[in-house]
């Protein structure tokens, strides 16, 4: 199947080098300490943000930092054909985890020693047409990512960097950035990155089909470019809210 | 920025926008540009030795922001003024905050912090002012003073070893009776001379505590001699528990006027905290003369039109304080 | 859930006594109601409702399927909902079943009616396209986003918008097949028909604390109630379902005089709900 028309566009209309829409909203859930919707293409997500708060659970309370706790939930309609699924599937585990990871990377845990953060990830919808929901969870990392840090933000906790996420591909022969569902699924390498971009650090770095190793780092430096204009939009988004926040409260 | 979940139509949309724009242009010329947001570097000078404040880290040489926020610098000081975050407490700090555990000498208290804070028995006064010694009587009677749930205010005295300690060494600290509660956020709340309101002609307390939880309830007399007050206190809290009647209950309940002046206050609040505007006891007023000047219905001031009153009001209240 | 103390308890209680409660509503007022339709591009319909703090979605999704061999001249509905640990932290995990099990069976009561489906809110018949053979199974689904009570009304008005949003592809049913063969059926990619919402029901839920009840209760209410009354009210002004919660008795006359209340509570909501409803569509197209 050709992915890239000759006159180098996708199947969606973009150009090899070009993002879905992005948006990227503050403040939706209004008990939360923080909350945040991320919006790549047709992947809208909802992260809400509590704590810094005391452990409930006193034995995994931890004398030197933060204990940072992430869960990961799709909506029965997030998918195109439905299906019932159990809650804490693998799958869900797995995303959990690496956006846990992600995120405890960039928190300053060691500020906020024998407390307990909460990150809710939940995916209102994933970009995938028809699809198994299998598919369209892995396509959602990078929103999941992008939408907690936001989320972490809001709520004012400490972090060393903005960690922002996206995922480049390769198909007939060309590198392209943030794969939709389509082209997700056509069998390409799939990286998915997340970078610290002030401190230009890579956090989470999945790829998955064989790639020589030159055409690899293309992929990558597109998928680090993708992160970046991500980190842009998402600073501009905290920038204005900031500011917002600020004026309105006067002096 | 937060949408205002109210479903504003065209023109309150335009009214609100502009009222805003105003606030916004009122606002930069005090305040040229400081915000920033994590990762941002923060531009200092560095011949004059520097002090790292909260909210910020060294990165590679570089004054880095851990917070979005607003820098403040006090002389060498650099720091990081965070905005939407849990309550930061300082000592001296006049809070209210809710009980959430009878431990062994001690409550713990939720304010808004990221830990629980403690008051321990001994931090609180006898009524006639003396410490108060921790009997084993003192312990056993602990939930007579304060058990689960209740709402209290008190003052933050440090940090200690445990974690955050509280006191309430004097008769205007202590268990709040009747009223509502309302969390906003805490940078809503400036630190004030006055935290306690006695609003006189509307016969109600208003408490607002630096951690953002601010009380509105019907006024309590603060007697010096406050023994007789306690023992009433308990005597009410006993006939509440048992509520021997209905009939009885019902007398007891908060006047008509009373109530529809807690009402008003609390709805107050509430529109002003959706509208991110700094509050304090003259703005809540001013909200609350507004309303009843205007003949809003109290549960009205939750909606949209009011809400744009009250911004075009601020945007004019805040023109008139700069022009003095 | 709510932890109160004894003074706003009974602050509380004595507001709804004497008719103002704690932000000025009276015992019947409801809270604003926000409505937005067409949230979620993949499904056939979809609406997202807020009222005060408390913010729902809901889903349409319909899907080809068979009737069942007692009822060939009826679709299926099914209904679920769950709780989005963003509401709540007490949400994660299983936390939220027990109450997501509440709320699907409750308004199952309350749209669909009895086994036989006759009497449903959701007109049934409707979704047949080959009796016997082939009907639209409509899947709804809830999500509550953040909770601040009153869940079951909000997923209701939700899922009434969600339906007046959803559109059903015409289906071309190629002639020919006869006896037990499934007819092949061609659906339109353009074509789409409008559910017929106009019978679809609303739900009012009446809390009762103390000696009065009140409509659409903060979750602080809620945590004061001895027990609640959830009835569902067509346009008509028929009853579709009742179900009652909270373990304390009620007396039969109190629940025919809370009855005949939801009923003019439900004429209220059910104009407020149609013109959001007609204004979010509005705004939809024009976007």
């Amino acid at each position: 199947m050709e992915y890239v028309s000759p006159e180098g566009l996708r199947l969606d209309g973009r150009r090899p080098m070009e993002m879905r829409q992005i948006r990227g909203e503050i403040g939706v859930v209004d008990k939360a300490d923080g909350s945040a919707v991320f919006e790549m293409g047709n992947t809208k997500v909802i992260a809400a943000v509590y704590g810094p708060r005391e452990v409930p659970n006193r034995s995994q309370q931890m004398n030197d930092r933060a204990l940072v706790r992430c869960e990961y939930t799709m909506a029965n309609f997030s998918t195109g054909d439905r299906m019932r699924k159990p809650k804490g599937d693998r799958r869900s585990t797995e995303i959990s985890l690496v956006i846990r990871q992600t995120m405890e990377a960039c928190i300053m845990t060691h500020l906020m020693p024998r407390t307990q953060i909460d990150i809710f990830v939940q995916v209102l919808q994933a970009d995938g047409g028809k699809s198994r929901c299998l598919i369209a969870a892995i396509g959602t990392r990078s929103a999941c990512i992008n939408a907690a840090t936001l989320a972490l933000s809001d709520a004012g906790i400490p972090m060393r960097d903005l960690v922002t996420s996206c995922s480049a591909g390769y198909l007939n022969s060309t590198p392209l950035l943030d794969l939709n569902y389509v082209e997700d699924s056509a069998g390409g390498a799939d990286v998915t990155l997340g970078i610290m971009p002030k401190l230009d650090k890579v956090t989470l770095l999945q790829m998955d089909a064989k790639l020589p190793l030159d055409i690899f780092e293309n992929v990558m430096q597109l998928a680090i470019e993708g992160c970046k204009a991500v980190a842009t939009y998402i600073r501009q988004v905290l920038l204005e809210n900031t500011k917002q926040l600020e004026y309105r409260r006067g002096t | 920025m937060k949408d205002l979940q109210l479903s504003l139509n065209q023109t309150q949309k335009v009214r609100l926008q502009r009222a805003l724009e105003k606030l916004e242009s009122l606002a930069s010329r005090a305040n040229s540009n400081a915000s920033v947001t994590v990762a941002d570097s923060i531009p200092v000078n560095y011949e004059d030795g520097l002090l790292k404040g909260h909210g910020t880290s060294e990165v590679n040489g570089e004054v880095v922001a851990t917070v979005c926020g607003v820098v403040e610098r006090v002389n060498k000081l650099v720091y990081v003024r965070s905005l939407r975050a849990r309550y930061k407490p300082e000592v001296g700090d006049i809070i209210v905050g809710r009980v959430i555990e009878v431990a062994p000498k001690r409550w713990r208290v939720e304010i808004n912090y990221s830990h629980d804070a403690v008051l321990m028995l001994s931090s609180m006064n006898l009524p006639d002012g003396i410490q108060r010694r921790r009997t084993a009587l003192d312990e056993l009677n602990m939930r007579s003073i304060f058990e689960e749930n209740d709402v209290i205010c008190a003052e933050v005295r440090g940090f200690q070893h445990d974690g955050l300690h509280l006191q309430a060494r004097s008769q205007k600290y202590g268990k709040l009776g009747r009223g509502q509660l309302l969390t906003v956020p805490s940078y809503l709340v400036k630190r004030r001379k006055q935290h306690f309101h006695h609003l006189e002609n509307y016969g109600i307390d208003l408490i607002l505590g630096c951690n953002g939880f601010i009380w509105v309830g019907e006024h309590v007399e603060v007697t010096d001699d406050m023994l007789v007050d306690h023992k009433s206190q308990q005597h009410d809290t006993k006939a509440d528990k048992n509520s021997i009647s209905p009939e009885d209950q019902e007398k007891n309940y908060t006047t008509q006027q009373t109530r529809e002046n807690i009402c008003r206050t609390a709805n107050a609040i509430r529109a002003l905290s959706t509208l991110g505007f700094s509050i304090t006891v003259e703005v809540i007023m001013e909200t609350v003369d507004l309303s009843s000047s205007i003949n809003v219905a109290i549960h009205e001031m939750l909606g949209a039109e009011f809400c744009v009153l009250v911004a075009e009001k601020e945007a004019v209240r805040r023109s008139m304080t700069k022009k003095k | 859930m709510v932890g109160l103390s004894i003074g706003e308890k009974h602050f509380i209680q004595g507001g709804i006594a004497q008719d103002i409660r704690s932000d000025g509503r009276k015992r019947l007022t409801p809270r604003p109601i926000n409505v937005k339709t067409g949230v979620i591009s993949q499904a056939n319909g979809s609406a997202r409702v807020r009222m005060g703090a408390t913010d729902v979605i809901a889903s349409v999704k319909a899907e080809l399927g068979r009737p069942t061999a007692l009822q060939p001249d009826k679709g299926k509905v099914f209904i679920n909902v769950d709780c989005s640990p963003t509401a709540a932290p007490m949400f994660e995990g299983r936390g939220g079943e027990e109450l997501s099990a509440e709320l699907s069976v409750a308004l199952r009561h309350c749209l669909l009616g009895g086994k036989s489906g006759s009497g449903a809110g959701i007109e049934l018949s409707s979704l047949v396209v080959v009796e016997g053979k082939i009907c639209w199974d409509l899947y709804i689904d809830g999500l509550v986003v953040s909770s601040d009570g009153n869940l079951l009304d909000a997923l209701g008005a939700a899922i009434k918008a969600a339906l007046s949003n959803t559109g059903i592809p015409r289906v071309n049913v190629a002639a020919g097949a006869s006896g037990d063969e499934q007819p092949e059926v061609d659906v339109s990619d353009e074509e789409f028909l409008q559910f017929d919402t106009s019978k679809v029901p609303v739900i009012v839920t009446l809390t009762k604390v103390g000696k009065h009840y009140i409509v659409d209760a903060t979750s602080e209410e809620e945590s004061q109630m001895s027990s609640a009354v959830s009835i569902s009210v067509n346009r008509q002004g028929h009853i579709c379902g009742l179900t009652k919660r909270g373990g304390a008795g009620l007396d039969p006359s109190i629940i025919l005089d809370m009855v005949s209340v939801a009923k003019t509570v439900s004429e209220q909501l059910i104009n407020t709900l149609d013109s959001q409803i007609a204004a979010a569509e509005a705004g939809e197209d024009e976007s």
